[in-house]
């Protein structure tokens, strides 16, 4: 395949030309109550061209007929050309990679019968089925792929992967006349079939407090202290801030330049804020980014100050700094651009005790139903609360929203405990139609001092 | 392909195989922060059979179908994986539809087919034009896409049909110190839009924005909001999942014992038309064989039916509704192909467009809502919602004194249903669907 990659590539009049084709094996078993809703395999296969010729535009052809190669890089040549850019496009110099790397297997799942992947799930299913009859629904879904992945373009670089990657996700759904509440447990490891053994505790967990739920009165709105567990506060760092430092917002809008500007204050010296591609064993993590450029370890907020931002070729030559290795394509039906990896919030001191001890009435905010950042405002679901009462965490609230403004909220993180933990879910990020990225997200527990929690809004 | 599918399937399988074909090209242009700055093009092609044999249905996909042979080689495969799957699958007794006549629609429109990449650069290049603005920046995207699809199975059925795609869509930013704006919108159909069309998809953005630039503190408690058509997607969310036969059969619809019943406001009627020309979602048969038709929700406020695929009506008792949509990849879910919420005139927008389609003057003081954040999350189909603004303006006396920033807006989209204050005449597509704006009387308006 390299062979072919690097011979279609000479045939490219263009000033730059890479070539990524994926081969993809995937296999997806579903449960829906106590019914499996499908037991699939499937295999897709297909290629992304990008060109670049001088003074022209991106040029982007993928496609899924690979005998359609040679064509499609003078298509994506053409492309380029007829897009006219001024000032041109430059890219920072990444030196040339050559790699053939096989990420741990742990377990090949394609050596495992999908009779095999059907039982696991089913057992995970049957642990939720089984809290309760107040459990009048679920999905648990399980699904597995590993990616063969070749990469070359023509500043030398020559990648060839094989990537794998397994989730097992559930939803237990409890009714008590009209009231429905939920649990979602989700797991997502860049690993194998070894990974995902004896899981059922987590799934009987999350059915459980569905029901428990039921019974749970909505929490009263109005701000509070609020204590956001590592699930939360890492959906939260990822939303709230990690969108704002990925390059490709700011590098050509002088106005979003200067509100990210660095050295600017963003939080209290508490604050450490990173994305980390090269953190071994996590569901962001690859050796490479889609352009070739290794992955690492950068530094975002440090001691509450803004210190750097994710960049790919293009964002990184146009802001004078240095590539970051955070180009991604969600598949070959994409063009890379600037994504998050493993976004984390560093660890401070000390443990959730010490960070309600003083707290006379908070929310201890725990796990995300979802979140989304809009501008300088976002919203997070939390999967469930508990109420903070003279230091001691008490009672369980449900509807838990958390909505404010990005800066106030940064600013208002006052203490983080030292109990920092990666959080490996499955599902992932979305960004210009390409969704769901894998991500992963990491933090301590995180202390906001006053932040508006919605849910029964007093009229 | 799927001829020879259907035909190794039929002696393979012993309860029938339907299967779908379908290849899409796409080209696309990007204008970024206000320059052009790349070019697409997307071919791409698979396959998706399902079987049923010894009374279980297994389904299988895949993308690789070129090649000089038409994916010959990978029949035989294919099939395999649907029996493996079949194999673990449950018992189903779904039944694959004889052959019917189609309903005639014009899906594909020789103009968006024979657009140039020039052309599209074209209509970008307009749209900008008319959206530039001092300090602010823009980003626009033009989209053309052409299908083909085949759909066939063992009961002799076969629709077929080739179809086109248009997406135009733009955002206009404005950062000031920390205040963030941006104000965007989209036009979708099965044809190009025509000057007027991008003139309006422009007007409605301008207009957005110049109200936006004032920014005023949000009012608080139960008031009259106004929500406008891109605004009433956390109104509408509840209901459509509700009224899918899927959450019906789950016993997790609101609504799923409601039929007949008298729910919502005597104004909200709500059907789904597949056979809308110029429509990118209209279809003349579905995923499954099933010739599309029009399908009646809720009509005067009564819950009138669900919608179904093959696989939900076979385990419902009931009969698919032609809401069979499929991908390469798993099997058939029902999905609503153009939504159309009220009376479902298509009354053309014209120059006339004005916030809040004339319900304004209705409203002594409250809020209109143009989009919120955070819609989908937590628990949707049992009504309840509490969204932070992400772009919503003060009404006071009948008019918007300007945007409001830090505001939430929360209810019960069945509570709130039952209190229409009005329906605007500004109704629109708003993606696949068509809505006017809404007034909605007692929404929790909190600000912080």
């Amino acid at each position: 395949m390299i062979d072919r990659l690097t011979a279609a590539l000479r045939s490219s009049r263009a000033d730059y030309t890479e070539i990524r084709v994926e081969r993809t094996w995937s296999t997806a078993v579903t449960f829906r109550g106590r019914r499996l809703e499908s037991a699939t395999a499937n295999e897709d296969q297909g290629g992304c061209v990008r060109a670049l010729h001088r003074s022209g535009g991106w040029g982007v052809a993928s496609f899924t007929s690979l005998d359609r190669l040679e064509a499609m890089v003078g298509r994506a040549g053409e492309l380029s050309r007829a897009v006219r850019v001024d000032p041109p496009i430059r890219l920072a110099d990444v030196p040339a990679q050559r790699a053939d790397a096989i990420l741990d297997l742990d377990g090949d799942v394609r050596g495992v019968p999908l009779a095999e992947k059907k039982r696991l799930i089913e057992a995970c299913n049957g642990a939720m089925l089984a809290v309760s009859d107040r459990i009048v629904d679920t999905l648990a879904a399980y699904r597995d792929e590993v990616s063969e992945y070749w990469y070359v373009n023509s500043d030398g670089t020559v990648l060839h992967e094989l990537r794998p990657e397994v989730t097992l996700s559930g939803t237990a759904v409890a009714r008590r006349d009209g009231t429905i509440e939920k649990g979602l447990e989700s797991i997502g490891l860049r690993r194998g079939w070894r990974s995902v053994q004896e899981r059922e505790a987590g799934f009987r967990e999350v059915a459980e407090r569905a029901v428990a739920l039921l019974d749970a009165p909505m929490v009263r709105g109005g701000t509070y202290p609020v204590i956001l567990d590592s699930e939360l506060a890492g959906v939260f760092i990822h939303e709230a801030f990690g969108h704002l430092s990925e390059a490709d917002f700011v590098y050509e809008n002088p106005q979003a330049r200067d509100m990210m500007t660095i050295g600017r204050r963003f939080g209290k010296p508490v604050l450490n804020v990173g994305d980390n591609g090269a953190a071994p064993g996590l569901r962001g993590t690859l050796p490479f980014d889609d352009e070739g450029t290794p992955t690492q370890d950068t530094p975002l907020i440090k001691d509450g100050i803004l210190v750097g931002r994710l960049h790919s070729r293009e964002t990184a030559a146009a802001m004078g700094e240095r590539p970051t290795g955070n180009a991604r394509a969600i598949s070959f039906r994409h063009a890379p651009i600037v994504r998050m990896t493993n976004t984390y919030i560093g660890n401070g001191r000390g443990r959730l005790e010490d960070l309600i001890r003083d707290v006379k009435l908070g929310v201890y905010a725990c796990g995300a139903f979802g979140g989304q950042t809009m501008l300088e405002n976002f919203s997070f679901t939390a999967a469930y609360g508990r109420m903070i009462r003279d230091g001691h965490v008490a009672e369980l609230v449900k509807d838990v929203v958390l909505a404010g403004n990005l800066f106030q909220t940064l600013d208002r993180i006052d203490h983080i405990a030292g109990d920092f933990r990666w959080n490996q879910m499955g599902g992932g990020c979305g960004k210009g139609g390409q969704v769901p990225l894998p991500v992963t997200e990491g933090a301590p527990h995180v202390r906001i001092e006053a932040a508006l929690v919605g849910g029964d809004v007093p009229a | 392909m799927i001829e020879r599918l259907l035909e190794l399937a039929r002696r393979r399988v012993d309860g029938g195989a339907d299967a779908l074909w379908r290849r899409v090209e796409r080209t696309a242009v990007a204008l970024e922060w206000g320059r052009l700055k790349s070019a697409g093009a997307t071919e791409e092609a698979g396959a998706n059979l399902r079987v049923r044999h010894r009374g279980r249905v297994g389904v299988a996909g895949t993308t690789a179908v070129g090649g000089d042979d038409g994916g010959a080689a990978q029949v035989a495969p294919l099939v395999d994986r649907a029996l493996a799957s079949a194999e673990l699958g449950e018992e189903l007794d779904l039944v694959f539809p004889a052959h019917a006549a189609l309903p005639s629609l014009p899906t594909f429109f020789q103009q968006a087919a024979n657009a140039s990449l020039d052309d599209l650069i074209a209509i970008g290049r307009s749209l900008l034009a008319r959206l530039e603005r001092e300090g602010c920046r823009v980003n626009v995207s033009v989209e053309r896409e052409t299908a083909e699809t085949r759909v066939a199975n063992s009961a002799g059925a076969l629709g077929e049909y080739r179809s086109t795609g248009i997406g135009v869509s733009a955002e206009v930013w404005r950062i000031a110190g920390d205040d963030v704006l941006a104000v965007g919108d989209a036009f979708e159909g099965a044809d190009l839009p025509s000057g007027d069309a991008v003139a309006a998809l422009a007007d409605a953005i301008n207009a957005r924005l110049d109200h936006a630039l004032r920014i005023v503190a949000p009012p608080d408690g139960a008031l009259p909001v106004i929500f406008t058509p891109p605004g009433l997607s956390a109104l509408m969310l509840p209901v459509t999942q509700a009224l899918s036969g899927k959450a019906v059969l789950q016993g997790i619809s609101p609504l799923g014992a409601r039929i007949g019943d008298h729910v919502f406001d005597a104004g909200f009627s709500l059907v789904d038309h597949p056979l809308r020309a110029g429509r990118a979602a209209s279809r003349p048969v579905d995923d499954e064989c099933v010739p599309s038709r029009t399908t009646c929700l809720v009509e005067r406020g009564v819950v009138q039916r669900f919608i179904y695929d093959l696989e939900t009506a076979a385990r419902a008792k009931a009969e698919s509704t032609g809401h069979g949509t499929r991908g390469i990849f798993g099997k058939p879910v029902p999905a609503y192909t153009n939504l159309v919420l009220g009376a479902g005139d298509e009354v053309s927008g014209g120059t006339l467009w004005e916030l809040g389609g004339g319900l304004l003057r209705d409203v002594k003081d409250g809020l209109l809502v143009d989009e919120l954040i955070g819609v989908g999350q937590g628990n949707v189909i049992g009504g309840a919602f509490s969204h932070p603004v992400a772009l919503a303006y003060r009404i006071e006396r009948g008019e918007i004194t300007g945007r409001v920033k830090d505001a939430a807006v929360a209810g019960n989209a069945y509570e709130l249903w039952k209190r229409v204050g009005g329906f605007g005449n500004d109704a629109r597509w708003t993606g696949s669907r068509w809505a006017p704006s809404v007034l909605l009387e007692g929404v929790s308006v909190a600000r912080r």
